[in-house]
């Protein structure tokens, strides 16, 4: 037995066909997605480049405030501050990247784990980042090409984003500080 | 084969089992210097509590082991003599293989064979009898004494003198211990009584309940901090001047204030109430791990045929029980070497004119959550050629640079992995080069420091200095420029103010007339590179402080107070600094550095600057500051820093700058105005001054040339370079001029 709808349906047929390829094409974008692997990554600028550090690497995007400067400290560090019951330090990331040109003070801290042991650190950012996608095979091909802490990673259209490998950043901040 | 339900019991029978070992050892130690009968009862009875609890988990092994050992002992009742060596060493041994079976029956791996042992205690049981036979008869296999008065057992235990030794040791012992032996139960059954509150709770549970009470006190600050925002908000309002139509709404303001306030402060007396019952969860007193070096000391001894007497200071301070885990090794280290290295053998000390028992002291001290541990001998100290020969031979150091090392610098290179002065005689003890490299190590991972110095033929002490994360320490606040800095109390003597007629000012130095001692004046923030050094003004508040046998006059800006703070070390990055001994959270939940007294004091040998030209970079962007620096210093600049206008008049009233940077947009007094001011003052008027601006417009541009600037930035064009061009070109504009 066929069961009658209560209430005549008010949606046209065309209208549904419409509704139904929406929905087609819904469901496919993931699958297209997961076709084309992709590392999610943060992206913000950084004067007038566009940087990007791994998403899995972010822990929270926190407003630049409560921030101890620590005379004598190297001058890529902006001072130090308190975040869950640690204390972390806040590093300027266009001093640690050799000193660039910023177009907006920074009024975000990006509180990241650079994989050197579960100790978290905080990098001053202009704007809270997006989240992008890059395609890996983009970022493995720039890794490959990189020798340093930044890999540039180009995008369809040209559009360039230097993705941050945190560890090497901060392992040459080290290696300078031991060298110093 | 144990019962499963048994089986479970183990773990904590290990442990009980663990505290009565380390009581006897210390008994038998003793009683084998002197016969105390307390003692001797108290090391029958533990003999006895240790066969009990055995036999009630079907340990029937160890049983009749700690049986064997009761005969051996207990003849030995009331003989008024100390405790024949041959039987300490039977039963310190029997005791360490005791533990071993105990330790394999959980492991479930192999266990060890207990014939010799069996063999070891009859032997020394007969030759007891043949020195004693009729009183040998008369108290075999009887125990020492019989008691029903559990109250009267902790009176002669010894337990009254010592309220927090019992009471840790409760906290260790836990519900899981099983009942006493079934045939002689008297006495443990007691104690099992009184164990049955407690439960046994996994280490990361409590570490977890521990993060769990940080959060919390995080949103109690962030509640005081809701109500401060309420209170702008109300003050906003009330500034609007609609003071009618915005009754309602501010008075509801004011009472919602009022109430986060009120459970901000009971938030904050549930954290401190929490904070306290953890931290007696989680402390045991330090002796529970020193204790037991005593018998490492003795053992020594015997092997090496050295005599040397270990002491204890301070044994009773509580700490974090994981910090005393992790101290453990370190402790063990230094001690054994010590006797090893340090200590000499008996008839050189003599023919030295000291006495033949070497001293080796344990000092344990803790300073607000600051904690000290000194282990010092009386020995030969480090032997400096011996070092030398050590680094050469291992090519650690190129010889020239070792022929130029002070004795410090040698010393520190008894640190370095694979060092050894021993290489060729490796003991049982030492000569592998691991040891003092682990320590340092381990101290490291405690986020602490060690420190040695050494006399030669006088002896060696090493301090050990490590943060202890539960407990507070009095702090004085103090504010210097924009800066609070806090400075740990104990190194306070006094504070008080400056006065013209007790300063006596000389052309490199300033000194304080204080109590009839001439007193170094330093300025805090030139020492800290936030300013250049200046002579105290009438009425400066000056700190005069002692540290490590020195003392100084401190001038601040401003004694803020003092307070009691939990100082926690700085993160990796910024630990190195020597200046600091680490941070607290103030209550509002920003953090105050705490400078070491110690740094402060030792002041007069270092130089506060390093470049030749100086640079007043002005921004109130932290981070523009960083980066400005970053660029001039790498250029050789000395660089201070001001985060507002008014900031940087005061820096220019005391010091002279070879070019001054400044951000536009400030709040009170903009870049503009501060370029005015400084060019209304004659001495400033040469003085090269660069404008930034997050915009890069003309109209500033213009009106920063009007004020009197000599250059113009936007912070785009901020890059090293760009930045270091525009300031050597302003300086070069201005000395063209000149």
């Amino acid at each position: 037995m066929k069961i009658e709808p209560r209430f005549p349906d008010p949606i046209t047929q065309e209208e549904r066909e419409l509704l139904e390829r929406r929905a087609s094409r819904l469901r496919e974008k993931p699958r297209a997605q997961e076709e084309e692997s992709v590392l999610w990554a943060a992206e913000f600028p950084v004067g007038e480049d566009s940087y990007a550090l791994p998403l899995e690497a972010l822990r929270a995007a926190v407003p630049l405030k409560m921030v101890t400067p620590v005379p004598l400290s190297p001058p890529h560090v902006i001072g130090i501050l308190r975040f869950q019951g640690q204390i972390l330090t806040a590093m300027s990331l266009s001093s640690l990247l050799g000193g660039r040109g910023w177009r907006e003070d920074p009024a975000v801290l990006l509180v990241v784990d650079p994989g050197l042991g579960g100790r978290l650190l905080a990098l001053d950012c202009e704007r809270i980042p997006k989240p992008v996608p890059l395609p890996h095979a983009l970022v493995e091909e720039a890794r490959a090409r990189s020798t340093g802490a930044v890999a540039e990673v180009t995008l369809p259209g040209l559009h360039q984003v230097n993705l941050l490998e945190l560890r090497r950043l901060m392992d040459r901040r080290t290696s300078e500080k031991r060298d110093a | 084969m144990l019962d499963p339900m048994m089986e479970q019991l183990l773990p904590g029978f290990i442990d009980e089992c663990k505290e009565i070992v380390e009581r006897l050892t210390e008994h038998l130690i003793e009683l084998e210097k002197a016969h105390d009968q307390p003692r001797f009862d108290d090391l029958a009875r533990g003999l006895h509590t240790l066969k009990g609890s055995a036999a009630t988990l079907g340990l029937g092994e160890v049983s009749d082991l700690a049986h064997k050992m009761e005969d051996a002992v207990l003849p030995l009742r009331g003989r008024n003599a100390a405790l024949p060596g041959a039987i300490t060493d039977a039963l310190l041994k029997t005791l360490d293989i005791f533990m071993e079976h105990l330790r394999a029956t959980t492991a479930k791996s192999g266990l060890p064979d207990l014939a010799p042992s069996y063999k070891l205690l009859e032997s020394v049981r007969h030759a007891v009898q043949a020195v004693d036979p009729g009183k040998a008869a008369a108290n075999n296999g009887k125990p020492a004494r019989e008691k029903k008065d559990k109250g009267k057992e902790n009176e002669e235990d010894g337990d009254k003198e010592k309220p927090k030794e019992k009471k840790s040791a409760k906290r260790e012992t836990r519900a899981a211990a099983p009942q006493p032996a079934a045939p002689e139960p008297a006495e443990e059954e007691t104690g099992a009584a009184e164990e049955a509150g407690s439960w046994r709770v996994r280490t990361r549970e409590v570490i977890a309940l521990l993060h769990e009470v940080e959060r919390l006190r995080e949103v109690r600050l962030r509640l005081e901090e809701r109500r401060r925002e309420m209170e702008r908000a109300s003050s906003h309002l009330a500034r609007l001047g609609m003071l009618a139509e915005t009754a309602e709404v501010r008075a509801l303001l004011m009472g919602v204030q009022r109430a986060i306030g009120a459970d901000g402060e009971e938030a904050g007396d549930i954290v401190a109430s929490m904070e306290d019952e953890l931290k007696a969860i989680c402390t045991l007193p330090v002796r529970t791990v020193l204790e037991p070096l005593r018998r490492s000391v003795r053992d020594l001894c015997k092997q090496s045929g050295k005599q040397a007497r270990l002491s204890i200071v301070g044994g009773e301070v509580s700490l974090d029980r994981r910090v005393l885990e992790s101290l453990r090794g370190p402790l063990v280290h230094l001690v054994r070497n010590a006797v090893d290295h340090g200590l000499e053998q008996p008839d050189i000390r003599e023919a030295r004119g000291k006495h033949r028992e070497g001293i080796i002291v344990v000092r344990v001290e803790q300073q607000g959550n600051m904690l000290f541990i000194e282990v010092s001998d009386d020995g030969n100290g480090l032997d400096l050629a011996l070092i030398k020969q050590a680094a050469r031979d291992l090519s650690i150091v190129p010889g020239a640079e070792l022929d130029a090392m002070t004795p410090a610098q040698l010393h520190q290179l008894i640190f370095r992995n694979g060092f050894s002065t021993r290489r060729g005689n490796v003991t049982s003890v030492s000569g592998r080069g691991v040891g003092m490299d682990v320590v340092r190590n381990q101290m490291q991972s405690l986020q602490g420091h060690i420190e040695v110095q050494s006399t030669p033929g006088q002896g060696t002490r090493f301090t050990l200095t490590l943060p202890a994360e539960l407990g507070s320490s009095p702090v004085l606040v103090v504010r210097c420029g924009e800066h609070e800095l806090g400075i740990p109390m104990p190194a306070v003597e006094t504070s008080l103010l400056a006065r013209p007629a007790e300063l006596r000012v000389m052309r490199t130095r300033v000194q304080l007339a204080h109590r009839e001692q001439l007193i170094t004046v330093q300025d805090l923030g030139a020492l800290l590179a936030l300013r250049q050094p200046e002579v105290p003004h009438d009425g400066q508040p000056l700190l005069v402080l002692q540290s490590q046998g020195r003392r100084i006059a401190l001038a601040v800006d401003e004694v803020i107070g003092d307070r009691e703070l939990v100082i926690r070390p700085l993160p990796p990055e910024v630990r190195d600094l020597s200046a600091y001994q680490g941070a607290a959270t103030l209550a509002r939940g920003e953090l105050v550095l705490i400078v070491r007294p110690d740094w402060l004091s030792g002041f007069e040998k270092r130089d506060v600057l390093t470049g030749t030209r100086r640079a007043l970079v002005v921004d109130d962007s932290l981070t523009a500051r960083a980066l400005h620096r970053t660029a001039l210093e790498a250029a050789g600049y000395s660089v201070h820093t001001a985060s507002s206008g008014k900031q940087a008049l005061e820096q220019l009233r005391h010091s002279s700058y070879d070019v001054m940077v400044s951000d536009i947009g400030m709040d009170e007094m903009d870049g503009f105005e501060l370029t005015l001011e400084a060019r209304r003052r004659s001495e400033f008027d040469a003085m090269p001054i660069i404008l930034v601006s997050a915009r890069d417009s003309d109209a500033d541009r213009q009106r920063g040339a009007a004020s009197g600037a000599d250059g113009f930035l936007s912070k785009k064009d901020c890059a090293s370079g760009r930045l270091l061009a525009e300031v050597q070109a302003v300086i070069s504009r201005r000395q063209g001029a000149a």
